[in-house]
């Protein structure tokens, strides 16, 4: 029955697996490309005009020029790509459908904003502003001020999750849950003020990168990052997870001008890595796999093979293509999903460039879909929050979900026999059995008893034996004791443990200075070595 | 020469052709456009069993017209909605669940308990009573008449536990301390059967659903009893542990009986070997005093001493579904209603109430939208039942505290008798005393 059971699901298996190869011939939209006829021609060489050229009437709308005043900027798409949100760094915020040109909100905040990210869909959208996170709706009516988020440096909104995460000048990442309005989790990462944040979007890990060249891997459930790397000399500026390998590998970028590749599965040394012209690097991953590096005066983009086979010499991948921006410094960039085209933010506004191969072709509209409707946005809505993944379950592997749980460590041997299960064992041997029983516990008792029998000997040789059951009860009702004996319970409890040794501290004093008093022992001479006891 | 082309999405496609229209709708089914499927799906399996419990209100109606505890209840063959009961009053009501009225009632049909009730051909009904009287009543509809005269009496010996009606021929049967076969056009009874050495009370009879002629009986004597009507004779009897009350054949496998013992438990049986039982079912904590199969044979109801009704699943022997309310006595009868749909108690505080077979079914019409996320939640139940959490909400059922701290006393019984009978065991000299099956010790003795 039950191995008829794992081959149906086998059969199960490869059946979905053929029907999703079948699947795969129904995807109607093709991916963009650029192809070179011989070794002598290179993509790189081709400029924007030309790409704008080839690619036609339609097309040709995402090459953008924004010229702004207030930068330099920073931006982000919506899930479904057909909404920007740009924030300058002093002030000026709009959200803005980018292909019907229709402006959602447009704001002069007049502080200092670091980030700003778009929540479950565009109706709303959170800046780091120079104090708090402000949330606003679509209409830029502010509609909360986050007040636990100080001075926060970068935003992150985790979609399965409806949590906002923020990192800051603090160095204290936080989470929040934009259902229910509840502080998650506030992690301290201890390495300072924090100004690059990036997150998994296949397991909702968060990925730090400090000033002291540290990449932190969080989850809300662990206080302590999950993973922790050394990636630079010198502090991380640029993070990004490659999202068309479900978050197999993750690009960083220093200080010191370096970009490399991370394989997450293995963190022994970079997979690839290269320095760059002109130092400080933002980095982004498409959804097809392709890198964009933004630093000094030009965006250059990577293409997928060569930025993740391991290549030891540190010489910069085969480039695809390449676009100048005079416009120093460049703060961010950004695919739009599903189309191909690539936003850069700078000190002049921002441009949209066309970078073909780059976008996912075919969107699933129950996850994200470009062209919705209000009343399809509404139901999306919806559903999320009935699908929204508790918090706790973020991990490194999500897997984890519906697999089988571990072989427990426990082990229901009585002497090596197992012949009488678990729940039949008698309370001491199930708690032995659960490693809760506390040996020291019965040790301790004896030895007290023992100690009041030898300070009986000791005074006067010959007691009655009244005497001694009357000594013996003397001291039982100490309120230390009987808070001992109250806790003797057999479960190891701290509290009880600390105590305990508190009192053989004590005991041991006591012997020492019995032993003194009596000439059995010398009395330690001071040393200058004692101020660096502990006590 | 570069080839060169950007990716687009032509509005004609993904947009409504008209206004009005749906918005198409695409799919790519790359796992990487979907994270945390798994993990979604879970949660969504988990509303699902969160939802079937809040929506799982079983109680539909409650019966009144009974001035005492309602003893029988039997269905009409062929319909869905008429049964009728009958009490300890010696009244007997036909009752449309449809409508949830009495379309007939007969007050003092006999004189203390209705004990047996059964529909005839047509729109007759026989019961038979202590009073030692079967009588055979007219319920087609008409005006209520509390002086209604039955269309024939059959006067027995002694009194009547049970009886039940052939399926095809114009027969029934009855018990009391002998298992009678009477003609509905003659005034004695057709033929006595008996078991050579039985001397004991009948307490319950019925003809097999699909061996129209085999007959099964229970009686005090802790026995169970086949006969056949061609030969006239009992055929075989099994004596067991302790006593039945009552009995039900298979609708859809007719070798297969259940028994509703005294000792909390039901057993079906297989007619072609009475040895053993084939499953037991535990869960009641009190004597069950009634069992019927569903028309589909696939579950089964019943009723207890405990003040509960359960609806166990054929083949699976614990963790029924399971009914109760706070004004609902003890269980002296429960059916399930001919669509399998509903399930009908009759208790000692002289109520007959309806329920639904599944808690949570919704009643009503059901569009085919909401058919569809039925089905895909009974589904996401299903795929996700070994999980903890949705395991668990989908498992636990509250229980009335006097039922809940029953069963613990029970278990704790059980399993002190059974440590006692190990250490036992240990220490008799090896291979002295071997462990009996629980299937083997219901039945002593097996007689032909």
């Amino acid at each position: 029955m039950h191995t008829s059971k794992t081959l149906n699901y086998a059969a199960h298996a490869a059946r979905a697996k053929t029907l999703l190869q079948d699947a795969e011939l129904l995807l109607a939209d093709d991916a963009g490309l650029m192809q070179v006829e011989n070794d002598m021609e290179k993509t790189w060489r081709v400029g924007q005009d030309e790409v704008v050229k080839g690619a036609g009437q339609e097309g040709s709308g995402g090459r953008q020029e924004w010229k702004l005043d207030g930068g330099p900027y920073r931006s982000r798409y919506s899930r479904n790509g057909r909404h920007l949100a740009i924030v300058g760094s002093t002030g000026h915020v709009a959200t803005f459908d980018w292909q019907t040109g229709t402006i959602h909100a447009e704001l002069q905040l007049q502080e200092t904003c670091r980030d700003i990210t778009f929540l479950q869909d565009q109706s709303f959208f959170a800046v780091a502003q120079k104090k708090y996170v402000f949330v606003y709706d679509r209409d830029g009516v502010e509609l909360h001020r986050l007040k636990a988020h100080i001075e926060p440096t970068r935003l992150e909104f985790l979609p399965y999750h409806w949590l906002l995460a923020s990192v800051g000048n603090t160095g204290y990442l936080k989470y929040q849950d934009t259902s229910t309005g509840l502080l998650v989790a506030e992690h301290r990462t201890k390495a300072g003020a924090c100004r690059t944040m990036a997150q998994n979007r296949h397991n909702a890990v968060i990925h730090l990168g400090h000033q002291n060249g540290v990449v932190s891997l969080w989850t809300p459930n662990l206080s302590h990052p999950t993973v922790q790397l050394l990636a630079h000399l010198g502090p991380v500026v640029g993070l990004s997870v490659d999202p068309s390998t479900g978050g197999r590998y993750m690009a960083s970028s220093g200080a010191d001008g370096t970009v490399k590749v991370w394989d997450c599965r293995n963190w022994k040394g970079a997979v690839r890595q290269w320095t760059t012209r002109g130092g400080v690097a933002e980095l982004e991953w498409s959804a097809k796999g392709a890198l964009a590096v933004a630093s000094g005066g030009s965006v250059n983009v990577y293409t997928k093979p060569s930025i993740q086979a391991p290549f030891a010499p540190k010489v910069a991948p085969p480039l695809y293509l390449t676009h100048p921006v005079p416009h120093r410094p460049l703060t961010s960039v950004r695919f739009c999903p599903f189309q191909d085209i690539l936003t850069i933010g700078h000190n002049a506004g921002l441009s949209s460039i066309l970078a073909p191969g780059s976008g996912e072709p075919n969107f699933d509209s129950t996850e994200a879909d470009p062209f919705e409707g209000k009343k399809t946005r509404r139901e999306r809505e919806v559903k999320g929050l009935l699908d929204k993944i508790p918090p706790d379950m973020i991990a490194l592997d999500v897997d984890f979900v519906g697999s089988l749980a571990p072989p427990t460590k426990l082990t229901t041997a009585v002497n090596d026999k197992h012949d009488v299960p678990f729940a039949r064992l008698p309370r001491l041997e199930r708690l032995r059995v659960q490693g809760k029983v506390d040996e020291t516990e019965l040790e301790g008792g004896i030895e007290v008893d023992d100690n009041t029998n030898e300070e009986g000997d000791g005074n006067g040789k010959k007691q009655s034996k009244e005497e001694r059951e009357k000594r013996k009860m003397r001291g039982k009702g100490k309120s230390v004791k009987r808070y001992l004996r109250k806790q003797r319970k057999n479960v190891i409890d701290p509290t009880a443990v600390a105590i305990r040794a508190k009192l053989e501290k004590q005991r041991e004093e006591r012997r020492v200075a019995k032993a003194i008093e009596k000439g059995e022992m010398e009395p330690k001479k001071p040393s200058a070595l004692d101020r660096f006891r502990r006590s | 020469m570069v080839k060169i082309s950007v990716l687009q999405h032509a509005p004609s496609t993904h947009l409504p052709a008209r206004p009005g229209d749906p918005t198409p709708t695409s799919r790519n089914l790359d796992p990487l456009m979907h994270p945390f499927a798994r993990a979604r799906e879970r949660m969504r399996a988990l509303n699902a069993a969160k939802m079937d419990r809040i929506f799982a209100k079983p109680f539909v109606a409650s019966l009144e017209g009974h001035i005492d505890a309602v003893e029988v209840l039997c269905k009409k063959p062929g319909t869905v909605s008429t049964i009728a009961s009958g009490s300890w009053d010696g009244g007997v009501i036909v009752h449309n669940i449809a409508e949830q009225k009495h379309s007939h009632r007969i007050q003092g049909a006999h004189k203390g308990k209705v004990s047996g009730l059964c529909f005839a051909d047509g729109d007759k009904l026989l019961s038979c009573g202590v009073d030692c009287n079967i009588k055979l009543w007219d319920v087609s509809l008409q005006e209520e008449d509390s002086q209604q005269k039955p269309l024939n009496v059959f006067a027995g010996k002694s009194p009547f536990n049970s009886l039940d009606h052939h399926r095809s021929d114009r027969l029934f049967a009855t018990a009391s301390n002998i298992v009678q076969i009477w003609d509905e056009t003659k005034s004695a009874a057709i033929s006595d059967l008996t078991f050579s050495t039985a001397t004991e009370t009948v307490t319950s009879v019925r003809f097999n659903l699909a061996e129209t002629s085999v007959l099964g009986s229970i009686g005090s004597d802790r026995s169970f009893t086949l006969y056949d009507i061609r030969t006239g004779k009992a055929e075989r009897r099994v004596i067991m542990q302790m006593r039945s009350n009552a009995l039900s054949w298979s609708p859809t496998f007719p070798t297969s009986v259940l028994l509703a013992s005294e000792d909390h438990n039901l057993y079906t049986f297989d007619v072609r070997n009475l040895s053993s039982p084939l499953h037991i079912y535990k869960a009641h904590v009190a004597p069950v005093m009634s069992c019927e199969w569903s028309p589909t044979g696939l579950e089964f109801v019943s009723g207890g001493w405990d003040r509960t009704v359960r609806i166990w699943k054929e083949g699976r022997g614990t963790n029924p579904e399971v009914y109760h309310t706070k004004r609902m006595q003890r269980v002296s009868s429960s059916i399930f209603t001919a669509d399998a749909r509903f399930v009908i108690s009759g208790s000692d505080d002289g109520n007959v109430r309806i329920w639904k077979a599944k808690a949570s079914e919704r009643l009503g019409i059901v569009t085919a939208r909401e058919r569809a996320a039925i089905e895909y939640r009974d589904s996401l139940k299903d795929r996700w039942k070994h999980d903890q959490d949705v395991g668990k909400i989908s498992r636990t059922r509250h229980l009335p505290k006097p039922v809940y701290q029953a069963a613990q006393l029970k278990r704790t019984m059980l399993e002190a008798q059974r440590v006692k009978e190990e250490r036992r065991r240990r220490h008799t000299r090896a291979g002295q005393s071997k462990p009996k099956a629980e299937r083997k010790k219901i039945v002593l003795t097996e007689q032909t």
